[in-house]
């Protein structure tokens, strides 16, 4: 399976919930026999307005370019993030998630990589 | 009304990649820092029973970065064929930050085998293209 298999896919509950904007990856800390640790497919953030990529502003500390800024959270409101557990199938360019799915926030607040800084 | 949903387990825990926001499109260095390539999509372990997936299947894991022509599929659609795209295996990477760094030479990776054989077949040939200019 190849990213592109779930990226704009659109998802759906009992009803259309809305496309994969992104794929959640987490790093597993027991792996520390190769230099990166094994990456785990976490799960998946749903957009219910748009197909496109909130270019990250789903970080809790980017809030600029302000105009940017509020054009993305406005064009990502209500957008969640579903656990590898509740899926239940991944059909082509549809993916069907299991009855009672929890939506968790797709917001990040610390992630693996760090954060350039711009003096 | 806005809706409030529960913080992701994870999402404070400093573990947590976004493919879009710290994989996809970033450069690919090698262990020499010599650039290699860009990343262009991710290859993720196969699941049993895709279109049916049991309740307590594992999930499945990244396994390798792609890199290949994907510049005409992403704006007409489709993707290129499975023979196209380079991998570069995941075990491989060493550091994701503003590029990817790899623990392996370029030289091994079959993403680097058109300017190999460019080198080697048309610059090679060339007088003085065997060594560095002087």
């Amino acid at each position: 399976m190849i990213l592109s298999d779930l990226l704009g896919a659109e998802v759906y509950g009992e009803e259309p919930l809305g496309h994969v904007t992104d794929v959640r990856f987490v790093l597993e800390g027991d792996s520390s026999n190769q230099p990166m640790p094994r990456a785990r497919l976490h799960g998946l953030i749903v957009s219910p307005h748009t197909k496109s990529s909130p270019l990250g502003f789903e970080r809790t500390e980017i809030r600029s370019p302000w105009p940017i800024a509020q054009l993305e959270h406005w064009l990502h409101r209500d957008s969640f993030l579903v656990l590898w557990a509740d899926i239940a199938a991944i059909l082509p360019e549809r993916i069907q998630l299991r009855p009672g799915f929890t939506r968790y926030s797709a917001l990040l607040v610390k992630s693996a990589v760090p954060e350039p800084h711009f003096e | 009304m806005k809706r409030r949903h529960m913080l992701d387990p994870e999402a404070a825990t400093g573990r947590v990649l976004d493919a879009q926001l710290h994989l996809l499109d970033r450069q690919v260095h090698d262990v020499a820092s010599v650039p290699v390539t860009a990343v262009s999509d991710l290859e993720i372990s196969d699941v049993d029973s895709i279109q049916n997936i049991p309740p307590g299947t594992p999930a499945p894991q990244l396994i390798a970065l792609l890199s290949g022509p994907v510049l005409g599929t992403r704006i007409f659609g489709g993707r290129p064929p499975p023979s196209r795209l380079q991998r570069i295996a995941w075990s491989d990477v060493d550091e994701v930050g503003v590029v990817i760094r790899l623990a392996v030479k370029g030289e091994t990776l079959d993403a680097t085998w058109a300017e190999r054989w460019v080198r080697d077949h048309i610059i090679g040939r060339i007088p003085g293209g065997r060594h560095d200019p002087e």
